[in-house]
């Protein structure tokens, strides 16, 4: 297992893709390689864009379908940055649909 | 000749008005006048980041801009930082303003290090330090919006963005304006999109779209640094607190209007709000315009009476895009 602690970003707010694309890159993509489970700590941090989570887990998710959820894990997330989490999830896997939702 | 005009009104609310009276670009470049109103001007951050990307891209084609009518009205303009860009001197009818306006001034991003520089400076904005809420909503949009213009415009001038808060207006708001003199959204769309060639107003509905990017897949998994639903966030936030939003690319502009007080009134009463990933079914204007805009602008308002939690905003927004048909896999918190 290898844990890396997200960067917190500024005052808690992380959007730095290119922060996102080199943690992708050189500990995530070649951790999973190699079958390790990987945990991401958001610790300290309040809110994510959805590109910088979409940079940080899409190619994980697309390279490995069938295991990668259950080799990443996040922990400490906030309830944005879980939401955030779970819209990537969601398309990365489904796509976006097209017709509109009301949600009360 | 192309001409810039600095009318009375450069606001959001005028802005069909605003961009008609300019001629903004002719090719190939060979002459430019910037003309300010004598009288008085309003200028909006979009309006204030147009003029200097404007201005940027005349300068790097070596066109000198002729400057009309300048006068100790151009005083806002001065303090936003466009005479950084302008071939002339300024010196303000005031030596002396209140530390800290209610503004960041304007920034060149061209790097990854000015978008991030970029993002950290809306927290010096008067108001928005005491409202974290407020100042993650700002954050956000204000990041996808640089990060976009980063990544898609393909403008060596990179992009222009300010922001200027309005707390005592009706509605108290923050209003974001970004502008590049790149590509445009059509020709970045058009490379995947084939109906976006040479349609700025089908371009503007697919890049408003969630997950449609230009982005060309960057291995076999897709593209593994874009999702294309960048916009569509940020027009969702605007759309949330009941701002406008609007996009100019090419001859085309879309404004997603702002709600009325009826609107907001309603929403509140029955707690919900539609959201269509087609930004054409929403209450909006669409201007087909004979005055194109070479790259793209991007306008916004957030209004500040309406966020009471973002985190709350960034639930309800991904509760509102619609999925295929779902699966259940989760991902693992712990």
């Amino acid at each position: 297992m290898i844990e890396i602690q997200v960067p917190t970003g500024i005052d808690g707010f992380m959007e730095d893709k290119e922060v996102a694309k080199n943690l992708r890159r050189v500990q995530i993509i070649p951790a999973l390689e190699q079958g390790e489970v990987v945990v991401l700590d958001f610790s300290g941090i309040k809110y994510v864009t959805q590109s910088f989570a979409h940079a940080l887990i899409y190619e994980a998710l697309k390279r490995y379908p069938d295991d990668a959820l259950d080799r990443l894990e996040f922990r400490n997330c906030s309830q944005p940055v879980k939401s955030i989490i779970e819209l990537v999830v969601d398309y990365s896997f489904d796509g976006f649909g097209s017709e509109a939702v009301t949600t009360a | 000749m192309a001409k810039f005009i600095i009318p009375t009104n450069a606001s959001i609310h005028a802005a069909k008005s605003f961009i008609s009276k300019s001629h903004f670009f002719e090719y190939p470049p060979k002459s430019a006048s910037l003309e300010f109103d004598p009288r008085w001007m309003y200028t909006e951050p979009f309006a204030v980041s147009m003029l200097a990307a404007w201005a940027a891209w005349y300068k790097a084609e070596s066109v000198e801009i002729k400057i009309e009518n300048l006068s100790a009205k151009a005083d806002y303009l001065w303090r936003m930082g466009v005479f950084d860009y302008l071939p002339i001197e300024y010196r303000p009818s005031r030596s002396e303003y209140e530390e800290a306006g209610r503004f960041t001034t304007l920034k060149q991003i061209i790097t990854n290090e000015d978008a991030r520089n970029a993002v950290a400076d809306i927290s010096t904005l008067p108001h928005l330090a005491d409202s974290p809420e407020d100042l993650a909503a700002v954050r956000y949009c204000v990041s996808e919006m640089i990060r976009n213009v980063l990544e898609h415009s393909g403008s060596l001038q990179g992009a222009f963005v300010c922001a200027q808060n309005y707390p005592k207006a009706n509605p108290p708001r923050v209003s974001i304006g970004i502008a590049d003199c790149g590509i445009g959204i059509s020709a970045h769309l058009s490379r995947k999109y084939n109906q976006a060639r040479g349609n700025d107003i089908v371009a503007l509905q697919l890049a408003l779209e969630p997950g449609i990017t230009g982005s060309m897949p960057t291995g076999m998994y897709g593209s593994s640094d874009n999702a294309g639903a960048g916009l569509f966030y940020t027009r969702s936030i605007a759309k949330g607190t009941g701002g406008y939003f609007m996009i100019y690319s090419g001859s085309a502009c879309y404004r997603l209007k702002r709600a009325t007080r009826a609107m907001i009134e309603k929403q509140k009463m029955e707690r919900q709000i539609k959201l269509f990933p087609d930004s054409f079914k929403e209450p909006h204007d669409l201007w087909p315009l004979e005055n194109r805009w070479q790259g793209t602008v991007v306008a916004l308002e957030i209004r500040m009476d309406q966020i009471l939690d973002f985190g709350e905003y960034v639930t309800w927004i991904r509760k509102q895009i619609p999925k295929q048909d779902r699966t259940s896999r989760r991902p693992r918190f712990t």
